[in-house]
């Protein structure tokens, strides 16, 4: 399949939705603990915010069982510092995130009797009805993936709608990555040197690429539309 | 060295006009750090963001790698813009390599931001002090009228509804800055607008206050006490041109930002800082405005004849005579042209041109017919001593650029007059 032309962009307003795998199986054998992964998380959330007074964030957590949002900069007007020190994105995002991670545990529990086998099924129609629509809305979706294989599905669903799949080979200076790359506004993306796919696997994914860690998932569009995949996206 | 020249087109490119010294100072404001950020072209911006955390300079050569052939000249004027404002400092080494590296004090007061996230300026008043406070049309409306009132009073003011509080002095001030590009105003100030503000006070103060001024939330109460003295002084000013509402409650007095101040710091690309268009030119030299304003009618009346004035509808003409006006207060037939283009009426705005090409080109020649004679001081020397000496103050002239004619049979020379010093120190010592 073809990627996605790229639509044209006067302006560098973007909007960003980053969907944040935090499922424990992958970030108990992760090289790089999630509390440093957040930190770098969040200093890019920051400095997409610090480009241009129009940008707007969305995060999404993505969980074992569930997804939710944890943090809307369109939502949280209380900037500023927050309880003396702590500024006031990171505690929203942060006491969010706790929540849907206890939230995400329990649920996990009561579902462990139904059995696995067709929530998988129905969440990869959902992926692929994502990433379709993405591709027709013209939505790039980046991956910046930091498991140890790669992603099958997320290097096809970048491919396809145009966006960047990057796997940092030293995920400790991920927030340069993130920087350098992720943090590109579509209008500038068509005159810069980006990384680009040295090879996509285009077989059919197999059911356990789930279970692999997707820790970054960010995907910026044109603000000024509403976005049609928003809650494709949340049934991941 | 930088190739862009700088056109103060708005307050951030002001702030960028300012001189070297002045510019390292403003950047020790993390405020003015995020505006002058913000005011980047996109490409300038990433180049920012990519190289925030890396403390050594990085080569020309690497960062052009950064880039696709197709991206050279964004590249370029990236770049230049960067080193105009200082933030990035250039180095060429023994190996004649030119590397680049961020300002440090822009980069630590960015570095701060990207951890904390934004910080306000201030804290708002809390709502059981201030009551009531206006709701943001409210506050827009206001904003506006102060606006327009202003403007009026600037083009013409007997026709300002109530007069305001600006001083006359600053008035004139204001319009001698303003009169040769007062029919392209859009609300926001302007370089000479800005010189307004500018009596005894470091520029430099002025523009952090205007900056964080901007970083405050529109519609928020902030109390006038937290400010300095210069700063209170400004803000009634600024209050007048409504940047700001002054409210007074029963012990403390506060100031509301309006979407004036706070859109300061924001550079928008054309586009989407439009408004919608007014005006219909027709072929015929009529003119058809649907405005209520009364500031679009007095801008009108600078190179029109109007003729109705209908509730919402203005129908003027454009004559010989409403043009040679304008032309004597200082308006180009251009910048009546690209009023006329930008302020188009969606109905017309869609047509290429959206002007007629007839009533722009009249505009164009009756403003050539005024320019046919070119003034240039100059001073004429004769009865020079020999042919050589003529011949050589010829030549001197040329190579200043200063000559303008010569008739060398009667031996008489015109030179201009910046160079007649020049030329009186050259004949002396020729002798």
């Amino acid at each position: 399949m073809a990627s996605a032309p790229s639509k044209l962009y006067a302006d560098d307003v973007s909007l960003l939705m980053v969907l944040l795998d935090t499922n424990p199986l992958f970030w108990s054998t992760s090289s790089l603990p999630f509390s440093n992964f957040l930190s770098h998380v969040l200093s890019f959330l920051n400095s997409i915010l610090l480009l241009n007074q129009l940008n707007q964030v969305a995060v999404i957590a993505t969980g074992y069982n569930s997804c939710d949002y944890i943090f809307d900069s369109s939502v949280s007007t209380s900037r500023g510092l927050e309880n003396g020190r702590m500024p006031a994105l990171c505690s929203n995002l942060l006491q969010k995130l706790e929540e849907f991670v206890v939230r995400d545990e329990q649920l996990c529990k009561e579902g462990s009797e139904n059995g696995l086998a067709s929530s998988l099924l129905s969440g990869y129609v959902a992926i692929m009805n994502a990433i379709f629509s993405a591709q027709r809305s013209m939505v790039p979706i980046d991956s910046c993936y930091l498991g140890s294989n790669n992603s099958a599905f997320l290097q096809q669903a970048s491919y396809i709608t145009g966006g960047v799949y990057l796997k940092p080979q030293q995920p400790d200076g991920l927030f340069q990555y993130l920087s350098t790359v992720f943090a590109t506004d579509l209008h500038s993306r068509t005159f810069l040197q980006l990384p680009k796919s040295v090879g996509v696997d285009f077989r059919a994914s197999k059911e356990d690429s789930r279970k692999d860690g997707r820790p970054l998932e960010s995907r910026r569009k044109d603000s000024r539309k509403n976005d049609p995949n928003i809650q494709l996206a949340s049934s991941v | 060295m930088p190739q862009v020249r700088i056109i103060a087109k708005n307050f951030m490119d002001m702030v960028a006009s300012l001189p070297a010294m002045k510019l390292d100072n403003l950047y020790s404001n993390a405020f003015i750090c995020e505006a002058i950020l913000r005011s980047l072209p996109p490409l300038a911006k990433k180049y920012v963001l990519q190289m925030l955390c890396i403390d050594g300079p990085i080569s020309a050569k690497s960062m052009q790698e950064w880039v696709l052939a197709d991206g050279a000249s964004k590249h370029k004027v990236a770049v230049d813009r960067l080193l105009q404002l200082r933030i990035f400092t250039e180095t060429v080494d023994r190996k004649r390599e030119t590397s680049y590296r961020l300002n440090p004090v822009f980069q630590s007061n960015l570095q701060k931001l990207l951890v904390s996230g934004e910080v306000l300026p201030g804290e708002p008043l809390p709502s059981s002090i201030t009551a009531r406070l206006p709701s943001l049309e409210e506050l827009d409306v206001f904003a506006i009228e102060q606006w327009e009132c202003f403007m009026l009073q600037l083009i013409n003011s007997s026709q300002a509804e109530r007069p305001s509080n600006i001083s006359s002095s600053t008035m004139k001030v204001f319009q001698r800055g303003l009169l040769t590009q007062r029919d392209k105003e859009a609300p926001r100030l302007t370089e000479s607008g800005f010189q307004f503000l500018d009596r005894g006070v470091d520029p430099a103060d002025l523009i952090s206050f205007l900056l964080e001024l901007s970083f405050h939330v529109t519609g928020e109460a902030y109390n006038i006490s937290s400010l300095t003295d210069i700063q209170r002084e400004t803000i009634k000013d600024l209050a007048d041109l409504g940047l700001v509402k002054l409210q007074q409650g029963r012990k403390e007095s506060w100031f509301i930002p309006s979407k004036l101040a706070t859109n300061l710091s924001m550079s928008l690309t054309d586009s989407s800082s439009r408004k919608q268009g007014f005006v219909v030119v027709e072929t015929n030299f009529r003119m058809y405005a649907y405005s209520t304003s009364k500031l679009h009618c007095e801008i009108l009346r600078l190179f029109s004849r109007i003729e109705y004035q209908l509730p919402n509808l203005i129908v003027a003409a454009i004559t010989k005579e409403s043009l040679y006006n304008a032309f004597e207060n200082g308006i180009t037939a251009e910048q009546i042209i690209s009023f006329l283009q930008q302020n188009a009426h969606p109905r017309v705005a869609e047509r290429i041109p959206s002007v007629p090409e007839n009533v722009t080109d009249q505009m164009r020649l009756w403003e050539a017919d005024l320019n046919r004679v070119e003034m240039i001081p100059a001073h004429c020397y004769d009865e020079f001593p020999s042919r050589e000496v003529f011949e050589g103050a010829c030549e001197f002239a040329r190579e200043g650029n200063g000559f303008l004619w010569e008739d060398s049979k009667k031996m008489r020379l015109i030179v201009k007059a910046e160079i007649h010093k020049n030329m009186r120190e050259y004949l002396s010592r020729s002798k």
